[in-house]
């Protein structure tokens, strides 16, 4: 009889379904833990990889461009327009600076770049047919007398109109333009404005920015002359790769330790609930075990029945986990990236687990004395 | 006639050290094919304890156990095997499988042999036939009554053709009617598959059925 463990499970049908559900759950969390940590790693990395910069620059003792606190000033482009190595004029200042602006009435979250329009760190033009760029400055000849329109420049998903405002600091904006989404971590928008914009209101009108950044010529290394530049006293320089491993290291992988321990507990969890629940409808069902032994059944027969039973729930358990982890995350209210193949192999260590301790809970069972056949009720 | 179990010297100890209870103290017994014996006595003599040694369900801690004439290594045979192959088993309380019909509860006795599903449920049919059970085929235990729950017993003790089946205290659930129908059937059964039975009771009224009658007392055989 190919269905006798079919049969007992529907028997049992309350129990399975609960156990299935537990499994599911479980896998769904661990793969969605695991979604939103890569979404924010692509988050992360999106920005930066953008702005085609090479070598950043950030003031001596700030860790990087976008860990510590970062001020440099401006008569560093200078300096760098002329350092061999690097492209001729290709550094560009950067503010790079979390606001909360205000937005149809109410405090979002927000990153405000600002940069030197057609220069590295933030977009070129806006997406066909949604608006225009800010208005530029002259930011090595800076005039107070000429003073610049605040207007920037948003990201398409920030649900704002070309000729809206919003408040950044006291100040009213002109959203003139949209530009192509690029959210950094943890679904964060990016605002683009004219770098003498940014100083102006968000570092209190001082002639400073948070980094500088610029390109190699082709024929270097970016390794070498980040180097080079790293050993003066007064800034610190990094590589793209660099920064990026800084940025993950800070913004996703210190902060997210706790969540890689939650996702190993709850694949202990996973294993240890299809252990218990198989252990505990063992306990139930040692009287059927001993008849069966008693009447011939084998330790491999009975064996073949409960194991059965465990990798029927926990295949079950497991796929549906993996469809329901694709399903929370398309209706995530942030950006969650499950990977396919981190997610097979997530199941793969999933069933392996549930089916071991599932093991483990069968094979104490079977240790059934078959005796137990000649005292109590099934 | 040849013997279908036969045990010399047969003792089985529970517990240790000062403990230790002599279940089953050198017993000699001898069934002998198509015999339908009767093993009495007061609780706890041992009757149990015996046909569990008889039927390879425990191991004798001394003795030596033969079964349709071959010698039975406890320590190196796989005793699951001659549990299916030559014995059938009767509970007192019937241990049905509740998530089971009466037909698939006498199949699982063919399926843990490797019988194919269709002889299986051809060989289930015709013992559930036999034993009065036709409409009930499709009727899980909680369904059936208790002579009908023991009456599925049988069958499935019977599925694999066993050299002998073993009964313990088959009627200690039953009313007196459904005692008396379940010994006309066991009679029956008897004859028409040529079956060795060995029956554990206290019912002395089931004693005129035996052809013989095993008395024990404090874990021997006193009369037999």
């Amino acid at each position: 009889m190919k269905t006798l463990f079919l049969k007992d499970m529907r028997y049992r049908q309350a129990r399975v379904v609960l156990t299935t559900l537990g499994i599911t759950m479980l896998i769904s969390l661990i793969l969605l833990l695991g979604g939103i940590m890569n979404g924010m790693r692509i988050q992360a990395r999106q920005y930066v990889a953008s702005t085609g910069a090479d070598i950043w620059i950030s003031a001596e003792g700030s860790g990087g461009a976008f860990i510590g606190f970062s001020m440099v000033v401006e008569e560093y482009m200078a300096f760098l327009n002329s350092w061999q190595g690097l492209v001729p004029d290709s550094a560009s200042p950067l503010v790079f600076a979390q606001a909360r602006p205000t937005v149809h009435g109410k405090s979002t979250k927000a990153i405000v770049v600002g940069y030197k329009l057609g220069q590295l760190g933030g977009p070129k033009q806006v997406i066909a047919n949604e608006g225009r760029m800010f208005t530029p400055s002259n930011f090595e000849d800076y005039r107070p007398e000429d003073p610049v329109p605040y207007e920037v420049v948003v990201d398409e998903k920030m649900s704002l109109e070309i000729g809206e405002q919003i408040t950044l600091g006291n100040e009213k904006v002109k959203v003139v333009g949209k530009a192509k989404s690029r959210m950094f971590v943890l679904d964060t928008p990016l605002i683009f404005m004219d770098v003498r914009i940014a100083q102006k209101l968000l570092l209190g009108n001082t002639p400073h920015v948070n980094m500088m950044i610029a390109k190699t010529n082709k024929n270097e290394q970016p390794v070498r002359i980040a180097a080079d530049l790293d050993a003066l006293e007064t800034i610190e320089a990094r590589t793209l790769k660099q920064t990026l491993g800084d940025i993950i290291a800070y913004y996703v992988d210190e902060p997210m330790k706790a969540v890689q321990f939650l996702r190993v507990m709850l694949w202990l969890v996973a294993g240890n609930l299809v252990g218990m629940i198989t252990y505990v409808t063992m306990l139930e069902k040692t009287q059927e075990i001993g008849v069966l032994k008693a009447i011939g059944g084998s330790d491999n027969y009975v064996m073949g029945l409960l194991l059965k039973q465990v990798v029927l729930i926990s295949v079950v358990g497991v796929v549906l986990g993996l469809i329901l982890s694709y399903l929370f995350a398309a209706a995530a209210p942030i950006f969650v990236a499950i990977n396919f193949v981190e997610s097979i192999i997530v199941a793969g260590i999933s069933f392996v687990v549930c089916c071991g301790s599932g093991y483990l809970a069968a094979r104490k069972a079977i240790a059934v004395d078959p005796m137990i056949a000649f005292r109590g009720e099934i | 006639m040849a013997a279908v179990v036969e045990g010399t010297g047969l003792t089985k100890r529970f517990g240790a050290g000062d403990a230790t209870v002599v279940a089953v103290d050198s017993v000699n017994i001898r069934i002998e094919a198509g015999e339908l014996v009767m093993i009495m006595g007061d609780s706890g003599c041992g009757k149990t304890t015996l046909i569990s040694l008889l039927g390879c369900i425990l191991t004798p801690d001394a003795g030596e156990l033969r079964i349709d004439g071959e010698p039975i290594d406890p320590v190196n045979e796989d005793l699951s095997v001659i549990r299916h192959e030559k014995i059938g088993f009767v509970f007192q309380l019937f241990h049905l499988l509740p998530y089971l019909t009466a037909l698939e509860n006498v199949m699982v006795a063919m399926d843990i042999a490797s019988t194919k599903t269709d002889a299986a449920e051809r060989r289930a049919t015709e013992l559930l036939t036999q034993v009065g059970l036709r409409e009930r085929f499709h009727h899980r235990p909680a369904q059936l009554s208790g002579g009908e729950k023991q009456r599925v017993s049988f069958a499935r003790a019977l599925a694999n053709r066993p050299k002998i089946v073993f009964a313990d205290e088959p009627t200690a659930n039953l009313d007196s009617r459904q005692s008396d129908n379940l010994m006309n059937l066991i009679q029956e059964l008897r004859r028409e598959y040529q079956t060795t039975i060995a029956i554990v009771t206290h019912h002395e009224g089931l004693k005129e059925n035996a052809d013989r009658i095993i008395h024990m007392k404090d874990g021997r055989i006193v009369t037999a």
